[in-house]
């Protein structure tokens, strides 16, 4: 018998994002198996557009993937485009941290998930976003669809002249036409 | 009934054009604030056939009053230059607490009932026009209400629903929502989704509103038990595919809907006049 309430998917929404509360919840009740197919969302998410991360973790991905969703219900992560860029700061201070810092490819893929994560999702009136990182010189963009035939694209740009650092790990700015022509200065991520 | 099938993204551009110039569809759902940044005119001249416009992220009850009304002005665009069969939304919760669900969450029909019913007045309100709710997938009991609100729903804002058919058949097999409770609601809507589903990999199963497989044997039989009550004049139904997309295999699902509701009035008129 279940003594939570499960009457609607109301009842489980805080489950649906915490491994954690999940597990008060016996696994053979339909609301066990209803925060599982939210909770597994969250995890191909992350691990299907970022398969290497499996490469640090194992192959379940699980320890990374139960340590951030905790850490992330504490910092109340909003859990917007920036989902992959917070990853990457759980990892790198993390015990992955010295092998995820010793290849570039855990951050190039990291970096354009979340461009091709906000082209998709957002719904304001900017065209593109760019990406910046402490860790790199590097910036990637990403662009929302602008032709029908066509969908998002990514960009990973180097730049000869880099731009300044930014203050924290991440930033980022938006552009309001399909051309890089500005370099407003940096915005912090909101959780 | 006019058959549709939703375009989402730009990949599948060319295997639309096929399937209406094979005449496997009447009509395009296009999942439109995808193509926000697209010009509207391009848009228009992108297939030759009618569409529906199908809202994904308006997420209209969370979102405040200005950016809403921000939705809409560039909404209101696309409806101008396509002028669509219809314009759909979803009901359904994005986030909880500020953070966001990637798997939608359903709300919770008996104690929302009356903010939805305003959230939609006002939303009906700023885009100025009607719009049709789609019907969620359910999984926990709670689904047993949804035909009622929804039937309440039109009764009290004068929107439609749009009607996902194998929604109602996730939602009978998950909770139990009979499919004969819905039936004021079929009767009362003019435009349905269908697609496949799966199930959970964990039991006890549940099934999932995946759109990424064939059509299940209980929602075709689900379509022929209501045959009559789905089909009326100006009716669409539009085939949603969003993985495994092949080709073959949306032609035949198409067929299968094609001999079940015959081939759609406004067509034949079209076949007679150029015979
Ligand atoms: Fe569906
Ligand atoms: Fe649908």
């Amino acid at each position: 018998m279940l003594s939570l309430p499960s009457r609607t998917d109301r009842d489980l929404y805080p489950a649906l994002m915490s491994p954690v509360l999940c597990a008060n919840y016996p696994a053979d009740h339909k609301a066990f198996v209803r925060i599982d197919v939210s909770l597994r969302i969250y995890w191909h998410t992350l691990f299907d557009i970022c398969p290497e991360l499996l490469e640090l973790s194992g192959p379940d991905g699980m320890s990374i993937f139960r340590p951030f969703m905790a850490w992330a219900g504490e910092k109340k992560l909003a859990f917007d485009w920036s989902y992959y860029l917070w990853v990457y700061v759980w990892l790198r201070q993390s015990p992955f941290k010295e092998r995820l810092l010793a290849d570039d490819k855990y951050l190039r893929s990291i970096m354009a998930a979340s461009a091709a994560r906000w082209a998709i999702l957002d719904r304001g009136r900017d065209c593109g976003i760019v990406i910046g990182c402490a860790d790199t010189k590097n910036l990637v963009i990403g662009w929302k669809c602008r032709s029908v035939r066509l969908g998002r694209e990514i960009e990973l740009i180097e730049p000869e002249e880099p731009l300044p650092a930014p203050p924290d790990i991440f930033g980022y700015f938006t552009l309001q036409s399909f051309e890089l022509d500005i370099f407003p200065g940096w915005q912090s991520l909101a959780r | 009934m006019r058959l549709g099938f939703n375009f989402t993204l730009g990949d599948t551009y060319d295997m639309v054009q096929r399937l209406i110039a094979e005449r496997h569809i009447d009509y395009c759902e296009f999942l439109i604030d995808n193509f926000f940044c697209v010009d509207p005119n391009e848009l228009a001249k992108a297939f030759d056939c009618p569409i529906g416009l199908h809202i994904m992220y308006s997420k209209f009850l969370e979102a405040d009053r200005p950016t809403l009304v921000d939705f809409a002005a560039r909404l209101r665009d696309y409806i101008d230059a396509l002028n669509p069969i219809y314009v759909s939304d979803h009901i359904l919760r994005f986030s909880h607490e500020g953070r966001a669900f990637f798997h939608l969450g359903e709300i919770d029909y008996s104690t929302e009932y009356e903010f939805v019913r305003d959230k939609v007045l006002q939303w009906q309100e700023i885009v100025g026009q009607r719009i049709h709710f789609e019907n969620y997938p359910s999984i926990m009991d709670g689904g047993r209400e949804a035909p009622a609100f929804f039937e309440r729903l039109m009764k009290e804002t004068g929107a439609g629903v749009l009607f996902d058919a194998s929604n109602a058949v996730c939602s009978n097999r998950n909770c139990g929502t009979p499919f004969e409770a819905w039936r004021n609601v079929i009767a009362g809507a003019q435009h349905f989704h269908v697609a496949g589903y799966r199930q959970s990999l964990i039991e006890p199963f549940i099934s999932l509103d995946t759109h990424a497989e064939a059509l299940a044997p209980d929602t075709m039989s689900f379509l022929e038990n209501f045959r009559s009550v789905f089909d009326k004049p100006g009716a669409t139904m539009t085939y949603e595919r969003d993985d495994q997309i092949e080709f073959d295999d949306i032609v035949a699902d198409l067929k299968l809907l094609r001999n079940l509701f015959g081939v759609a009035e406004e067509r034949r008129h079209d076949l007679a006049v150029s015979a």
